[in-house]
């Protein structure tokens, strides 16, 4: 008879167990804070808030995820179609265009539609010199936050469908076609159900953001969970009223998470034909064409031509008074930032990736993956979460320092540049994680297993073998990260150090001041640096597929 | 790390068992060999029999649910011992060799080695002919090249025992034929001990010394290739090694022993004999005779349904008597499956 299974914690713990279990702790500590905390009872102000504010959050959260899903839906998948099935005059152009509007922070897009549609805006002076009535329109509400929103992170939508269609459907589309349907029936019947799995997860991507955005909202004066969760710790500095709201948020997340993982369900979309080819391109009839256009230009120019020449006229008169050395250097330390950023995320991601994998215990092996969730936690709970356990350690640091060694001294970490960087890699994690661990998959895993019966260890494997050949997915990884960064806004301000700005806080600190114009330059200093990132790794991912 | 008996094998398993679903089923199921120094064995089964997993856990490339695994009388597996594989000795040439796409012929072969000398390098390039071959790269190789590098890249090291696991899987006919020639030669010549996973039994039959047959994870039969073709002890095993046809014992009524509703009877395809003068025999309706080229291909139904085809030099019609001699039925206990 076969024994009962014993584990051999003995035989197959190894470093890289313990590696995997540090890697688990230090990545999850915020959420186990969160999750601990609200065993020890919400502050004084929960109960006020539940009678009298909960309602606001929650109704007006529900607004802005419907609003933003139809808007986004709408302008990501029939642009994303039109792009892939039809030939068009300036295609490629099109096609790229399409993605800038992601290197638009919405709370900048906000920003720019603010005064765009405002009292004495753009708009107003539009209308006038073309000779109407002065035309304004009241956005700052919660229909205006759905279109701002909707407009700046589309993209995460259309880039979605848009790998699905072109690179999924062309033989079922022929398919399809032979058997007697016509386009659209072949388009609901066949390309939108098969995209459907790609289609949601830049769907959650989007509902990700819209549930991390504080600056939008704040401007707007919408009051969503995330302003909560600022006003609750800043301003009623309540930090386990902070917390409940950040627990509750979160459970709103995970449900999205979850609902996303369960429509998946069991079904294969992957075709099982590996002579895939390309979804064919056919040419639109002249009617369809100037209609198709305008669908293609439409989110294009709201997402990205109005709010950069928004912000360029604004920049323009502004520049003397912004353009500083002070300026210069809260520039050059955002990118600085970003960098180490970027840097670390990475190092922090092929940690994640592979530290289970040499670990030989196998329930560690699916921790690995756990690390990855922080990007589904909104930036202002993650804070939170962060600040929490660090300024513990704060203090027994201190308390230690007095007692034991006599010596005095502040804050190690809170309130330093560490505390910042630990937040941006668990946010950050999953961002860099995705690229790599796709290119990891398409590495032969007999590769690695070579490289080791061949003599090398573990490390030695990952360095001679696994790094080169990530090498392209490491340079994607590192861009999106540093773009991200740049872009940060809630987890920065709750985070940064006193006396330390980024080109984002400083664009928010303006536009709080009621000096919108100001606040232009360094947004369109956050838009180009995004910019290019994009246009280099849009590139880079098209090449990447056609070989 | 215990140094036994200098004379034991090279290979020694004990009792090996590995679940990949915690122990609903078994791929590798109570294993026990043992390999001599320079004996060429071939594992051979079905898909899905465990052979690939098995010469896994020898590498070290995956960890066994209990038992242990002795190479040169060190224990590398147990309970207790577990030896990674960079420190085995083992050299592998995989089903899809594995060649490392970003470093030239020159840096795969040379990859496992601390130091090669240059004439060794050219020994071994010569060897699997790759002379000149150096500097280029695993895509700018033909399949039977790729697989000669991966030969070579597992031999360099020196290493004590070879695994190749299922080498010909990915090559046409023709060229797997002259390829198992050289790659038999090369190992021949060198005196190596190795492995040989295959699904193909011709392949076993031409190289190993001793066939090992697996099936869901267990040892079923053990032996060299005469005796697995004549002595099968199983239908399996006899279906391994060329197509049998099983009969009924309804069929033979002119089996004297009829208690045999335990047993199964089968027969090989190549000793049935067409209307043969023969005391057995089974009557079979032709169903069809088709124009093959030289010959005629044939297929007929056996009384029990089964179908059975062979060629012939005439079209063949209506009816014949298949011919057996005595000596020919295979007979299996039905626990044997």
């Amino acid at each position: 008879m076969r024994e009962t299974k014993p584990t051999y914690l003995k035989r197959d713990f190894n470093k890289w167990s313990m590696g995997t279990l540090a890697i688990v702790v230090f990545m999850g500590l915020p959420i186990y804070t969160i999750v601990l905390r609200l065993f020890s009872g919400p502050g004084e102000t929960w109960q006020h808030l539940v009678n009298h504010v909960l309602l606001d959050y929650v109704l007006n959260s529900v607004w802005l995820l419907t609003g933003c899903v139809i808007l986004t839906l709408a302008m990501g998948v029939s642009s994303a179609w039109i792009v892939s099935r039809y030939r068009l005059p300036g295609q490629k152009w099109l096609e790229w265009l399409l993605i800038l509007p992601l290197a638009f922070p919405s709370y900048i897009t906000a920003y720019a539609y603010a005064g765009f549609f405002d009292y004495g805006g753009s708009l107003m002076l539009l209308s006038q010199t073309l000779g109407f009535d002065p035309f304004r329109m009241d956005i700052m509400n919660v229909p205006g936050l759905v279109f701002v929103l909707s407009v700046s992170l589309f993209p995460y939508v259309y880039v979605a469908s848009r790998a699905v269609f072109v690179y999924q459907s062309g033989r079922l589309i022929e398919a399809s076609k032979l058997l007697g349907a016509n386009e659209i029936k072949t388009f609901f019947k066949i390309v939108l159900p098969m995209a459907r799995p790609g289609i949601f997860a830049g769907l959650l991507l989007v509902i990700m953001e819209v549930l991390n955005d504080y600056g939008a909202a704040k401007y707007y004066g919408v009051s969503t969970f995330t302003t909560g969760i600022f006003r609750a710790w800043f301003a009623l500095e309540e930090p386990a009223t902070a917390i409940y709201l950040s627990a509750l948020l979160l459970l709103i997340v995970f449900a999205f998470i979850f609902l996303e993982r369960w429509q998946r369900g069991k079904k294969s979309y992957e075709l099982a034909s590996k002579s895939n080819i390309r979804l064919p391109k056919i040419a639109a009839s002249k009617s369809l064409r100037g209609i198709f256009l305008l669908v293609v230009f439409l989110p294009i120019l709201f997402g990205f031509l109005l709010p950069v020449l928004q912000l360029g006229y604004w920049s323009i008169l502004t520049f003397k008074t912004v353009a500083s050395a002070s300026f210069v250097a809260i520039a050059l330390k955002s990118l600085g930032i970003a960098l180490l950023t970027a840097f670390l995320t990475v190092l922090f991601a092929l940690m994640t990736l592979y530290f289970p994998v040499w670990n030989r215990l196998k329930f560690l092996r699916k921790c690995g993956r756990l690390a990855i969730l922080g990007y589904a936690i909104p930036g202002a709970v993650l804070a939170i979460g962060v600040m929490v356990p660090t300024l513990q350690l704060d203090r027994w640091m201190i308390s230690v320092g007095e007692n034991v060694f006599d010596m005095e001294f502040g804050l190690l970490l809170n309130g330093t540049l560490s505390v910042l960087l630990y937040a941006y890699i668990i946010r950050f994690l999953a961002v860099a994680a995705n690229p790599i661990l796709s290119n990891q998959l398409k590495l032969k895993k007999s590769l690695s297993d070579a490289s080791r019966v061949l003599g090398k260890g573990p490390f030695k494997t990952f360095l001679k073998i696994d790094l080169p050949l990530l090498k392209p997915s490491l340079l994607a990884a590192f861009i999106l990260v540093f773009v991200d960064t740049m872009k940060e806004l809630p987890l920065t301000l709750i985070l940064k150090p006193y006396d330390f700005n980024t080109l984002a806080v400083k664009a928010y600190e303006y536009a709080s001041d009621e000096q919108i114009m100001e606040a232009s330059l360094p947004a369109l200093c956050i838009v180009a640096t995004g910019v290019v990132p994009i246009i280099l790794l849009n590139r880079f991912i098209l090449n990447d597929k056609h070989e | 790390m215990t140094n036994t008996n200098k004379t034991a094998a090279l290979l020694e398993i004990k009792a090996l068992c590995k679940s990949f679903n915690k122990g609903k089923d078994y791929v590798v199921d109570k294993v026990e060999l043992s390999l001599k120094k320079g004996d060429i064995m071939a594992l051979v089964g079905e898909s899905g029999s465990g052979k690939t997993t098995l010469v896994r856990l020898i590498a070290g490339l995956e960890t066994p649910d209990s038992g242990s695994i002795l190479i040169a009388g060190n224990t590398v597996t147990s309970n207790s011992t577990f030896v990674p594989p960079e420190e085995r000795k083992i050299g592998m040439v995989f089903q899809d060799y594995a060649l490392f796409p970003h470093l030239t012929v020159y840096q795969n072969i040379t990859y496992g080695c601390k130091d090669i000398e240059k004439e060794q390098l050219t020994e071994l390039l010569e060897l699997v002919g790759l002379i000149g071959y150096e500097g280029r790269y695993p895509h700018q190789l033909s399949g039977g090249q790729q697989q000669r590098v991966a030969l070579a890249r597992a031999l360099a090291p020196r290493p004590q025992l070879l695994i190749l696991d299922e080498p010909f899987s990915n090559l046409d006919i023709a060229l797997k034929l002259q390829l198992r020639n050289e790659i038999f030669e090369i190992i021949q010549q060198l005196g190596i001990t190795a492995i040989f996973v295959t699904h193909d039994t011709q392949d076993a039959i031409m190289i190993a010394d001793d066939i090992v047959v697996l099936r869901k994870g267990k040892i079923v039969q053990q032996g060299n290739a005469t005796s697995l073709y004549n002595d099968p002890n199983s239908l399996y095993v006899a279906a391994l090694f060329g197509s049998v046809v099983p009969l009924n014992v309804k069929d033979l009524s002119y089996f004297k022993h009829t208690a045999a509703d335990s047993e199964t009877y089968a027969i090989r395809l190549e000793r049935f004999q067409v209307n043969a003068q023969s005391t057995f025999k089974v009557r079979a309706i032709i169903e069809r005779s088709l124009f093959f080229g030289q010959q005629y291909l044939n297929t007929v139904k056996l009384p029990n349904g089964t179908l059975v085809n062979f060629t012939s030099a005439q079209q063949l019609q209506g009816e014949i008597d298949l011919g057996f001699e005595r000596a020919a039925v295979l007979v299996f206990g039905n626990t044997a499956g």
